[in-house]
């Protein structure tokens, strides 16, 4: 008993915040990767749900409170419930394999498995490469930026530097509103 | 000026008077209506009814009115009850139901048994308190827990229990007119009879003394 | 009474200081020297178990307190008696212990899923449902000093959190596989969805007065007297008052309390998205709904009626987190009163209501909001902010609802 508690307490508490980070990331990482592989489309979307909430997460353990509660606000909340109302309204997508266009171009399951891996790992590996050849690679992870009061320095930020911006923004959502509105209005015969 | 929102608050008025009202109205005793039930049980109508019971006349033991004549039994629709007639020490059949059994929990009470008996003996009854914690045979009644007498039906339903008295009443009177008249009638036939061998014997008597 | 008031942390510190006892005792007989941040780590993660259980207790108390006193108290207003059997061995209590009696039934009840039903996502939705829900009383102010997290973006975790809930009824739709299921699902999620918008600007313009997003900051802003005498709540303005209602409006649609619960009522959708549930998995959906009914009215509390603020000076020997329960307990009861006294919307009325209604009279409380920011909070300011919160809400008053619901205007859709 006694060495037992002397074991426990030599382990390294200290990197504790390591493990927060790997956590979160592990989980965004399998969640996404069960969302490209699932076969039933509607487990697809909410093991993106998943993935969305670990990355809210792993911004709030990185210190950015207000931008992992607006990750999940927006996109637990809103761009969720537009994957899942759209898989819901289209008809079933069981496409069979003889109505299927493409089939003129399907070598065999292997190929392209293969081909789609190869994708993959390049594109992966172009990621890393900028990350790691980026000049702010080696340098250790700065302090929480905005101790005090993030939303306040986001806001001015907002509203100071990146104007126009927003702006834009604004315009681009209120036209995607209208648009959707008329989309979806019937036509009423007159 | 109709501001939106006015009647709600008029609606949330009228709730809020009913609140107050239901503690501190002194006519509160009518204004909630709610019966407690164990300590309070409900009125019944007179023709309220539910299973059927038979009736005895005084005593359980020999005024039974059912003669087990398996009519009831004929013509229940979900086929309910079962009867078996009683037999006498020689193994003769008599006209009582050894096995008079209900199974309330098939019975719908529509009261068709009782249309059709013609010895006025199955009745309905309007008790509800029947429940019981096995699922299976425990809501068949017995012919001991269905026998109750004349008065209790008389208390239950007065003016059915008027109107079949009455017709009880009648037949026996009918009955027993009859019975008097087919009295008479067998008296006047004897009489007559006997007058006819007292005539037959008198005429001939006066054959002898012309000699 | 600075005893009574700082009750709850005395407590708090009493058992903390019990725990610390403990351990230096139990240090001292084993023999064993544990290093230096062991004790203190260990009376965090006490500290922190302490206050978890508590703000559990006491909302699960509270909820099982609010089944039996809504039942009651509708009972009243309907001209009955509610449930007032169920006592503690022989004496009846008005019926308060029922919530025993439910809890029993619910826990007793067998729990069924249908055949064809997803089995993972079905177990799933009342998890989600839950989860949030439990999550939502941390950031609330219960009194001076009695937060559980302060968090500077306080106000935006709650919203945060709520889209867990869109989320959960989704799953419980769905995964049924039952139309009837599905279609309560898709229609709680767009009452849920189209009344989240005025809540979230109504929070937002509590925030904007007050300036920080932090609800400390805006319980503390909403303090102090005008002229001595008045409480400075924003639910005494123009623009807090319209701001207070539309949020107690959101605060009604997204916990689907009458007159919108329509996703859950027995004559439209048999259960609506909780058709399939039984049992545990129900008992959860429903505390998970009143744990969250209780804390988006203490967040009301928090943004428009001060928080744990006292009404006046002379009132402020009572302890402020007797304050916050008590006005949240009012917020309960106007609840229950509301359901009693309104019928349920139909989803197009309701739908309506929150998009042409609600959403533009939270954009004009917030425009009056701003302008009386900026005119000085002074007289003048107050009558721009009224002006500028009365108008359009005759205006769409008129438009949305006089006008077309005249006898020779109502859309009747159906019956040619």
């Amino acid at each position: 008993m006694h060495d037992l508690i002397q074991k426990l307490t030599a382990l390294p508490w200290d990197q504790a915040p390591q493990w927060l980070f790997l956590l979160p990331a592990l989980l965004m990482l399998l969640a996404a990767a069960a969302a490209v592989m699932l076969r039933n489309l509607i487990h697809c979307a909410l093991c993106l749900t998943l993935s969305f909430i670990a990355l809210g997460v792993l911004f709030i353990a990185l210190g950015a409170e207000f931008v992992g509660f607006v990750q999940l606000l927006v996109y637990v909340g809103a761009v969720t419930m537009l994957i899942l109302f759209a898989i819901l309204l289209t008809p079933a997508s069981e496409v069979a394999a003889s109505n299927n266009p493409f089939r003129a171009f399907q070598l065999s399951k292997a190929i392209n498995a293969a081909l789609g891996g190869g994708v993959a790992l390049l594109v992966l590996a172009g990621l890393l490469a900028a990350i790691f050849f980026s000049p702010h690679a080696r340098e250790a992870v700065p302090p929480a930026v905005a101790a005090t009061a993030p939303a306040k320095a986001i806001g001015e930020n907002l509203l100071n530097h990146t104007l126009l911006p927003l702006q834009g923004t604004a315009i681009l959502l209120t036209a995607a509103l209208i648009g959707a509105a008329l989309l979806a209005k019937e036509e009423r015969p007159s | 000026m109709n501001l939106p929102g006015s009647g709600i608050f008029k609606g949330m008025a009228v709730t809020a008077l009913n609140f107050v009202g239901s503690f501190f109205d002194p006519k509160r005793e009518k204004r909630l209506i709610t019966e407690q039930y164990p300590e309070e049980r409900p009125t019944l109508v007179e023709t309220s009814r539910s299973f059927p019971f038979l009736i005895f006349d005084n005593d359980p033991e020999t005024g039974i009115r059912c003669v087990a004549c398996k009519i009831c039994e004929k013509e229940c629709p979900p086929q309910c009850i079962y009867i078996v007639q009683d037999k006498d020490a020689n193994g003769k059949a008599i006209r009582r139901p050894a096995i008079f059994d209900i199974d309330i929990s098939v019975c719908m009470g529509c009261q068709i048994c009782v249309e059709v008996c013609p010895f006025e003996s199955i009745r309905m009854d309007n008790i509800y308190e029947v429940s019981s914690y096995g699922r299976f045979g425990d809501l068949v009644i017995h012919k001991n827990q269905l026998l109750k007498s004349n008065e209790y039906y008389r208390q239950i339903h007065p003016t059915e229990a008027a109107e079949t008295d009455a017709r009880i009443e009648a037949a026996r009177i009918k009955k027993a007119a009859a019975a008097k008249a087919a009295a008479e009638k067998a008296a006047a036939a004897k009489a007559a009879k006997e007058a006819e061998a007292k005539a037959a014997a008198t005429t001939t008597q006066p054959e002898q003394p012309a000699q | 009474m600075n005893f009574l008031e700082n009750l709850p942390l005395a407590a708090k510190q009493l058992v903390l200081d019990l725990v610390e006892w403990i351990c230096k005792w139990l240090c001292a007989k084993t023999g064993v020297t544990p290093p230096d941040w062991l004790i203190p780590a260990l009376l965090t993660l006490v500290s922190i178990l302490i206050v978890i259980v508590a703000i559990l207790g006491v909302y699960l108390a509270m909820f099982a307190l609010m089944s039996v006193a809504e039942r009651k108290i509708l009972a009243r207003m309907q001209n009955r008696y509610g449930p007032n059997r169920v006592g503690f061995f022989k004496w009846r209590l008005c019926g308060l212990f029922q919530p025993v009696a439910d809890g029993i039934k619910m826990l007793t009840k067998e729990d069924i899923v249908p055949r064809g039903a997803d089995k993972i996502v079905h177990f799933l939705a009342p998890v989600v449902m839950v989860a949030p829900a439990l999550m939502l009383p941390a950031i609330i102010p219960y009194g001076r000093g009695m937060i559980p997290v302060e968090l500077s973006s306080g106000i935006l975790y709650f919203f945060a959190l709520g889209a867990g809930t869109e989320l959960a009824v989704f799953m419980a739709g769905w995964s049924s596989n039952n139309k009837y299921s599905v279609m309560g699902a898709m229609r709680a999620i767009a009452q849920m969805i189209s009344y989240e918008l005025p809540l979230v600007m109504s929070a937002v313009i509590a925030a904007l007065v007050a300036g920080t997003l932090s609800p400390v900051g805006i319980v503390e802003a909403q303090g102090g007297y005008a002229f001595g005498l008045l409480p400075k709540w924003f639910v005494f303005t123009p623009w807090g008052f319209a701001a207070c209602v539309l949020f107690y409006i959101g605060a009604l649609a997204e916990s689907n309390r009458c007159p919108f619960d329509l996703p859950e009522g027995e004559s439209e959708l048999v259960a609506g998205h909780l058709t399939e549930y039984s049992g545990f998995k129900y008992a959860i959906f429903f505390m998970a709904e009143y744990v969250g009914m209780f804390a988006i009215n203490g967040m009301l509390v928090t943004l428009f009626l001060g928080g744990y603020n006292a009404p006046c000076p002379f009132l402020e020997w009572i302890p402020s987190w007797c304050w916050f329960f008590g006005k949240l307990a009012f917020l309960a009861f106007t609840m229950v009163w509301v359901r009693a006294t309104l019928p349920r919307f139909r989803i197009d009325q309701m739908m309506e209501f929150a998009w042409k209604f609600m959403l533009p009279m939270s954009f004009a409380a917030l425009i009056s909001a701003a302008a009386w920011h900026y005119a000085g909070r002074g007289a003048q300011a107050w009558g721009i902010s009224a002006l500028l919160v009365g108008v359009p809400y005759l205006l769409l008053g008129y438009f949305c609802f006089t006008r077309r619901h005249s006898a020779n205007n109502r859309p009747y859709l159906f019956s040619e």
